[in-house]
């Protein structure tokens, strides 16, 4: 069976992020998916690079150490599902924090003559999911930096050949149906990929 | 004056270290009130908790947490970020210190019965200054779409007075920096430093809900 990582970042379980997760769940279950569901706020992770992890950063025989287990998973991973909102036009520091401190050189990228290249070619399916308080415009205007950062270096990194970035803008003001809409959008990519 | 500089780094001896003190002089040759938020020093927690986001809307009492870093932004005219550039963004580090410190009725106001979006609530902001350091070249960064600079820059930037300065630095492929290429960028951020702080900012414009 292929395995799913699943990354997610909310703190609260009544969240509509968490429902999104419980979808996607649910989703990929159904569709026959081995599932490792990585709740970062659940587990405790972490999210602050030491001064020490910066050091060796670089010396890739001992810098995922730390990280060991995360590094595992996201190793056995086939496809890679991220589910979170977004704060201030980016992600949640929890999640910043894991690509900081897990994609390491040597795991997501490796360096050769100075050159990026990519490392995670196990991960052949990308995806998130995710929330944003501010408008459509407003985000675009903003660049919409979680967007790029996800379809343009994650998805480089993992040279994922399928990547699905679905978005439910102005969460302060959608409707009920809006919200139901989003969710059953969810449920049908996620029961495709 | 009244100067906010948000430094992260974990490394006490890192070139960042090194941009924030040119940074810190260049506020003082100015006479500014320089307040300094070390998040590494200060073991800042960026890690938005359940507790506050459930009280997240419930302004005043969504600052109780974070009340030092929250009258530090609201006592400042002058804000900058001296950051390294990790994974094209901000370090969790930092980025936590948005999610924590820039709260409704802080930094921006939510909608209401006669507002229909989100509004800037950092207007008492004249001065934005953005300086990091990149491991990627300027052109993969541009390719990527410099996320980070957009976070800070546009994000934050559009919360701020609307007629702010503001002022971006970066020192790019960091990795294969040289005693003359950070030599020639701390010259750099002491330039732009200068022209962010040294004469009267325009006066702001008055921002339409």
């Amino acid at each position: 069976m292929p395995r799913a990582l699943i990354l997610f970042a909310h703190p609260c379980d009544d969240s509509f992020s968490a429902a999104l997760h419980k979808t996607v769940l649910d989703a990929l279950t159904a569709k026959g998916w081995d599932i490792d569901d990585c709740d970062l706020y659940a587990e405790g992770f972490n999210p602050v690079l030491t001064a020490a992890e910066r050091r060796g950063y670089h010396d890739v025989a001992r810098n995922t150490a730390p990280v060991q287990s995360h590094v595992d998973r996201l190793r056995q991973a086939d496809a890679l599902v991220l589910v979170f909102p977004v704060w201030n036009y980016g992600f949640p520091a929890i999640l910043k924090g894991f690509f900081d401190r897990v994609f390491l050189s040597g795991v997501s990228f490796t360096l050769v003559d100075g050159r990026v290249k990519p490392n995670l070619m196990n991960i052949r399916k990308l995806a998130a999911i995710t929330t944003y308080g501010g408008t459509r415009v407003k985000t675009f205007l903003a660049g919409d930096p979680p967007r790029r950062v996800v379809t343009r270096s994650i998805r480089y990194v993992c040279g994922a050949r399928k990547l699905r970035y679905l978005a439910l803008h102005d969460m302060n003001r959608v409707s009920a149906a809006q919200r139901a809409a989003h969710l059953a959008r969810v449920r049908a990519e996620m029961e495709a990929f | 004056m009244r100067a906010l500089v948000v430094y992260c780094h974990p490394d006490p001896g890192s070139f960042n270290a090194a941009v924030r003190d040119v940074v810190l002089d260049r506020l003082a040759g100015q006479g500014a009130e320089v307040r300094l938020h070390d998040l590494y020093a200060m073991g800042f927690t960026p890690v938005l908790t359940g507790l506050e986001w459930a009280g997240y809307l419930n302004c005043p009492d969504n600052i109780a947490a974070v009340a030092g870093p929250v009258a530090d932004v609201r006592w400042a005219d002058t804000l900058i970020f001296v950051y390294p550039t990790w994974w094209y963004g901000l370090p969790a580090m930092l980025k936590g210190w948005l999610d924590r410190v820039l709260l409704p009725d802080v930094a921006f106001v939510m909608p209401d019965a006669t507002n229909k979006t989100i509004r800037p609530g950092l207007q008492h902001i004249k001065r934005l200054g953005v300086f990091t350091t990149c491991g990627a070249s300027r052109w993969l960064t541009l390719i990527v779409g410099a996320p980070g600079k957009r976070t800070l820059l546009r994000g934050v930037g559009f919360i701020c007075a609307s007629g702010k300065r503001s002022s971006f630095a970066a020192h790019y492929l960091m990795d294969s920096s040289t005693p003359a290429s950070r030599a020639a960028h701390l010259a750099r951020v002491a330039a732009k430093m200068d022209r962010l702080i040294g004469n009267p900012a325009r006066a702001p414009q008055e921002v339409k809900a």
